[in-house]
């Protein structure tokens, strides 16, 4: 009896597990679109807005929602009294603290990382490149995200029953 | 005296500005920051370095020079992380700071059709600090007042740069627009006094609320350009006595002009170092020779007095600074 529970807390917890790294690779490009939509946003207010910058990362952040809010409350946070970050290392330890939250990967968070180096030191017009360029890379990892969506989840929904299953075989 | 302005510095040299004896840094008057160069300090009228351990030295070599990151810092917090906000202020060559306080910039400029468009590689700051020196006017209003309108004359106020101008313009407003016309005679209300503050710096307004107190019966035109701001007062505030700061532009003298046929008092001020001064300049000798101003007051600046002469309409001296000594500066 107590093996039979065993066997089925094990399968359980492995298949939890699957269906947990499935669900990341079904959140990454939803949440790469949220980031891109977020980027445009922000465009609009430093271009149309002139929004300071700590002000239009709250707004946007607060429209965006998880996970973004987080990353942008935490950079302009850290942007105003009493830290007085500069923009750039705002940003940076914004995306170091939160970025854990998201289902991003690297590929994403370098190309924030190379955002910060540039958001809020230029004219609008320079501003507007700069998120022009983050938004099309970031569009290209999204493509990215979604064919390994497409290979990856049902397979990783599948792995972790059958891995459960298999270790139970095992210690049958 | 409020220290908020001192979170625009990057910790490097914040530390530096912490580390002043605070009699000094109750004077501190000017902070010149360039990049690769000595860090100067303008405190009670004089210049010195500062030295990376704090003190003041009048060996350039031995001062703290900033580098590239300290600048980047601190232009980075000064504009609020938002350059792109400040592209009027970077094409005017200086930003305004909560509380009034100013900060010059000098860079690269960028040119569209011969104009400047932007300015870039920003390198040498100068960060004045306003202050507000309630009363400094009280010695100076009652040769100002004309009885026989219940108001204040025409004047024109002249002095070089940095000795006070716009301190003392702001306390004439302040007490102006509150009737606390300091003579046992004047004993009529306060008038409504319309400010035209082009470069932000008479109501150091933030958000176009002033930061200093400008006396319950003041209005600010903001970083709005003199001779327009003049019309748009006259012709939407019913103003009845006109402040402006700095005139000397042809199209001022139309506005000046103007508002004179609107039954307005003008009160204003420009560069200068006596009234012999401006025959030279093409539209102040008009305004003087059209006997515009009713009243004349140059100020000088000796140690840390504030001095001034007063002149009538005929430029004859009223008051000179012989005869009498302004108020001695906080």
């Amino acid at each position: 009896m107590l093996k039979l529970l065993g066997a089925a807390l094990i399968i359980s917890a492995a298949t939890a597990a699957g269906w947990f790294q499935a669900k990341q690779y079904a959140n990454r490009p939803v949440q790469i679109r949220k980031l891109i939509l977020a980027l445009r946003r922000l465009q609009t207010e430093i271009q149309y807005g002139y929004t300071p910058l700590p002000e239009a990362l709250l707004r946007v952040g607060e429209q965006s929602g998880d996970p973004i809010r987080p990353i942008f409350a935490s950079a302009a946070s850290q942007m105003n009294a009493p830290f007085n970050y500069t923009a750039k290392d705002s940003l940076q330890r914004a995306l170091d603290q939160e970025w854990k939250g998201t289902a991003m990967k690297t590929a994403e968070k370098d190309i924030m990382s190379q955002l910060s180096h540039t958001l809020g030191t230029s004219d609008r017009q320079d501003q507007f490149g700069h998120l022009a360029t983050a938004v099309r890379q970031l569009e290209n990892e999204e493509i990215v995200a979604r064919e390994e969506q497409g290979s990856y989840e049902k397979m990783f929904k599948s792995l972790g029953l059958l891995f459960g299953a298999f270790i139970v075989i095992i210690l049958y | 005296m409020d220290q908020s302005w001192l979170s625009v510095f990057p910790d490097t040299l914040r530390r530096l500005l912490a580390k002043l004896p605070e009699s000094l840094f109750a004077e501190l008057e000017e902070i010149r920051i360039r990049e690769g160069r000595p860090f100067e300090v303008n405190a009670g009228g004089r210049h010195q370095f500062l030295t990376p351990d704090g003190e003041m030295t009048s060996v350039p070599s031995r001062a703290y020079h900033p580098d590239k990151q300290d600048t980047g810092r601190l232009l980075d917090l000064l504009t609020n992380h938002s350059l792109y906000t400040m592209e009027e202020e970077l094409r005017k060559g200086f930003i305004t700071l909560p509380g009034g306080h100013r900060v010059g910039l000098s860079g690269r400029t960028v040119l569209a059709g011969g104009r400047v468009e932007h300015l870039r590689d920003i390198s040498g700051f100068n960060i004045r600090l306003a202050r507000e020196l309630k009363g400094i006017g009280d010695p100076l209003l009652p040769y100002l007042l004309d009885f026989r309108h219940q108001t204040v004359l025409h004047t024109l106020i002249l002095s070089p740069p940095q000795q006070g101008k716009t301190t003392l313009v702001r306390d004439l407003v302040r007490l102006i627009s509150g009737g606390s016309w300091r003579h046992p005679e004047a004993r009529w209300p306060g008038k409504k006094v319309a400010v035209i503050d082009e470069r932000s710096e008479i109501a150091g307004s933030k958000f176009g609320v002033p930061s200093f107190d400008l006396g319950p019966r003041t209005d600010v035109m903001d970083g709005c350009p003199k001779s327009e701001g003049m019309m748009m007062m006259i012709r939407s505030m019913s103003p009845e006595v006109l402040v402006v700061d700095e005139i000397g532009r042809p199209e001022d003298a139309e506005a000046l002009t103007e508002a004179l046929h609107a039954g307005v008092r003008v009160i204003a001020t420009a560069h200068g170092t006596d009234v012999e001064d401006l025959e030279s300049r093409p539209v102040l000798s008009k305004l003087i020779g059209a006997s515009f101003f009713q009243r004349y007051i140059v100020l000088y600046r000796r140690e840390n007095q504030l001095l001034f002469s007063v002149r009538d309409e005929q430029r004859r001296r009223i008051l000179g600074i012989e005869e009498k000594e302004g108020r001695q500066r906080a």
